[in-house]
């Protein structure tokens, strides 16, 4: 709750968590808040302009699009969601994994983040759907798995950096275990670096989810999803040109708010990714949060 | 939507970790000493590329191993009967060890063969020669319309340091970073070819058949694909411009009474190249899977019409060498990338190596 707190006072922050807070209630209510039934066909109300009734205008076969907008918004945020936990979760161990476990296993790990860093996300999924399945589940795990190089580089930077810190090695001299050590001096340092690329990882991982669903991947078509949208919205530009400015700016005002947040709690805590040199040791990360605020 | 974490604080590309290639910190000593570097360097970096290359044959041959999709089931669908189901696995050899199929499909892919469709039996390399040039030369078009747009406006963005020009730059790019490519491409659809009615707003003409055409119909997905890479490389450019016009190198030239010009273009912009195409080598991914996208965007009949296609009707060995050549083209790409920055880079040439 410090940081919420301490990030409050920063005016960009505030403004990109009140705008997460909206995304976030959309994502858990917003299907039931719907004006109307994101499924349901008006046909004969089908692409027309904003008014009364459809706040936002409706789409090619006559759905509520303010409706879909506010459905979609689940399994959009939970599909970047999801990947991006997969991704921490294939990244963050191996990532200190390579910067504790000697050179060799550090060279593999290395190579096998160069290889998924040059698969482009787009080709990788559509190969995942080919052979595995056109599923929510199996976009997830590839969007998961091409951004777990993020996870594992930051966490690797940062925890090559404190390995070499005199504390730690004070700390393995005086007999403590590996895992002792990357519990009690490690994990707080890498933690910061950690939440910094989760958020702009989720942006990313919207923007990529987005990009699948536009090709059809993932979430099968009546289901509304924000790329989904933006994908019937091509073909009828001609007579709403203006149709994909709505899911274009929801995308906008999440990525956005996201990108601000990391730089926010970056700035907060220091630019955890650039100091090398702690100065408080034995403070808890919240205490430090607190201390430098 | 750059992947890449915080492009400004200068990410550095696989090559540039120090652990990435033991052989090219090793410390130059006169001459000879310096062409032995650079030869192990280029050792290194060849093992590396090729590792890489081969893991990514392991992981698009896993793709397929580990899918349950056979050729009798994928072509004769509910009719198919375990006899067919075998005939056709031992057709395609796919009743073999895994590690036999492995080895011969990475043995026939080195030489240009990559299978043949379960469905038309059409050879998947065949396919895949028609449909890449539209990629390749819509991506070529976008890297140069992103070198061009993004240097340009970098450079702007560094001499008004702080001015109105600097803040317009990094609006944008910030706003571009917020925008999945798809959306750009709609809005500049609905522009040039709704509203202006200037460019089609989809259909290709290959570069080899009309060229006037083909930059008729290549400039708007080219357009569209290039913004995203511009902003990080304006970005880029800015950050490390700004840097070197304060070094002391940059201050001591002008003091030695060179005009701004000759500072800027022959001194600062040349430092400031070399973590920008750090920038453009990360970006090529995002360029060749930007493409799928554009493609669909705009109809165009590339790669991932083919892969996008396959993958619906399950035909594994046609997405499974889509997936090969597109990491063998990103390989390749950022490569030469790597091999610009280290021509071009004052500071990792002189160290024979990587800093």
């Amino acid at each position: 709750m410090t940081i919420i707190r301490n990030l409050w006072r920063v005016p960009s922050a505030r403004f990109a968590l009140v705008v997460l807070a909206v995304i976030a209630f959309l994502t858990l209510v917003g299907g039931a808040l719907a004006p109307h039934d994101p499924l349901r066909q008006y046909t004969d109300h089908v692409l027309e302009g904003p008014s009364a009734a459809h706040w936002l205008g409706t789409d090619y076969v006559g759905r509520d699009v303010l409706s879909r907008l506010m459905a979609g918004t689940r399994l959009s945020v939970i599909g970047a969601f999801e990947a991006v936990l997969i991704g921490g979760v294939l990244g963050v161990p191996s990532g200190l994994a390579s910067a504790w476990l000697g050179p060799r296993l550090e060279w593999m790990t290395l190579r096998i983040s160069d290889t998924l860093v040059i698969l482009p996300f787009t080709v990788f999924a559509i190969a995942v759907a080919g052979t595995l399945g056109n599923g929510l589940q199996q976009a997830m795990f590839a969007i998961g798995v091409l951004i777990s190089p993020i996870f594992f580089r930051v966490t690797r930077a940062a925890a090559l950096g404190l390995r070499r810190q005199q504390y730690v090695e004070a700390a393995e001299l005086m007999g403590a275990t590996e895992w002792w050590t990357l519990r009690r001096h490690i994990w707080s340092k890498v933690l910061p670096n950690v939440a910094v690329t989760s958020a702009q990882a989720t942006g990313a991982a919207l923007l990529v989810v987005a990009s699948l669903s536009f090709l059809g991947l993932g979430v099968s078509p009546p289901a509304p999803t924000w790329g989904g949208m933006l994908a019937s919205d091509l073909d009828y530009l001609a007579q709403q040109p203006w149709a994909p400015v709505f899911p274009g700016l929801l995308m906008m005002a999440t990525v956005g708010s996201l990108n601000l947040l990391a730089d926010a709690v970056r700035e907060a805590a220091g630019d955890p990714s650039r100091r090398r040199s702690p100065r408080r040791v034995t403070v808890r990360p919240e205490q430090k949060e607190a201390a430098r605020a | 939507m750059s992947l890449t974490v915080a492009p400004e604080a200068g990410t550095s590309p696989p090559e540039i970790e120090p652990q990435a290639a033991p052989a090219s910190v090793a410390p130059a000593r006169g001459r000879t000493g310096r062409v032995t570097s650079a030869l192990r360097a280029l050792a290194g970096a060849l093992a590396v590329t090729i590792t890489v290359l081969l893991l990514a044959s392991v992981i698009t041959f896993a793709l397929g191993a580990l899918s349950d999709s056979n050729p009798a089931a994928a072509v004769l669908g509910e009719t198919a009967t375990p006899e067919d189901i075998a005939r056709m696995n031992h057709e395609f050899g796919l009743d073999r060890p895994l590690v036999v199929q492995y080895v011969a499909w990475v043995g026939d892919a080195v030489q240009g063969d990559l299978g043949r469709s379960w469905f038309t039996t059409i050879p998947v390399a065949d396919s895949i020669k028609q449909a890449l040039p539209v990629d390749l030369s819509i991506a070529a078009l976008a890297l140069v319309l992103a070198i061009l747009i993004g240097g340009g406006s970098g450079i702007a963005a560094a001499l008004s340091n702080g001015g109105a020009v600097d803040r317009l730059v990094t609006l944008v790019c910030s706003v571009l970073a917020t925008l999945p490519p798809f959306v750009i491409g709609m809005a500049l659809i609905v522009i040039f070819s709704v509203k202006l009615q200037l460019l089609p707003a989809g259909g290709y003409v290959p570069i080899e058949q009309d060229p006037a055409q083909w930059l008729r119909f290549s400039i708007l997905p080219s357009l569209a694909l290039s913004l995203d890479v511009a902003a990080s490389i304006a970005r880029q450019l800015r950050t490390s411009m700004v840097t070197a016009l304060t070094e002391n190198y940059a201050i001591g030239a002008e003091m030695r009474g060179y005009g701004r010009s000759r500072v800027l273009f022959g001194h600062v912009l040349r430092n400031a190249a070399a973590p920008t195409l750090a920038v453009i080598g990360l970006a090529i991914p995002l360029i060749v899977g930007g493409a799928v996208i554009t493609e669909r965007l705009f109809g165009l009949p590339g790669v991932a019409q083919l892969a996008l296609q396959s993958a619906e009707r399950g035909d594994v060995p046609v997405v499974l060498g889509t997936l090969l050549v597109t990491a063998v083209v990103v390989v390749i790409a950022s490569a030469v990338v790597n091999v610009l920055q280290r021509a071009l880079d004052p500071t990792t040439r002189r160290q024979g190596g990587p800093r």
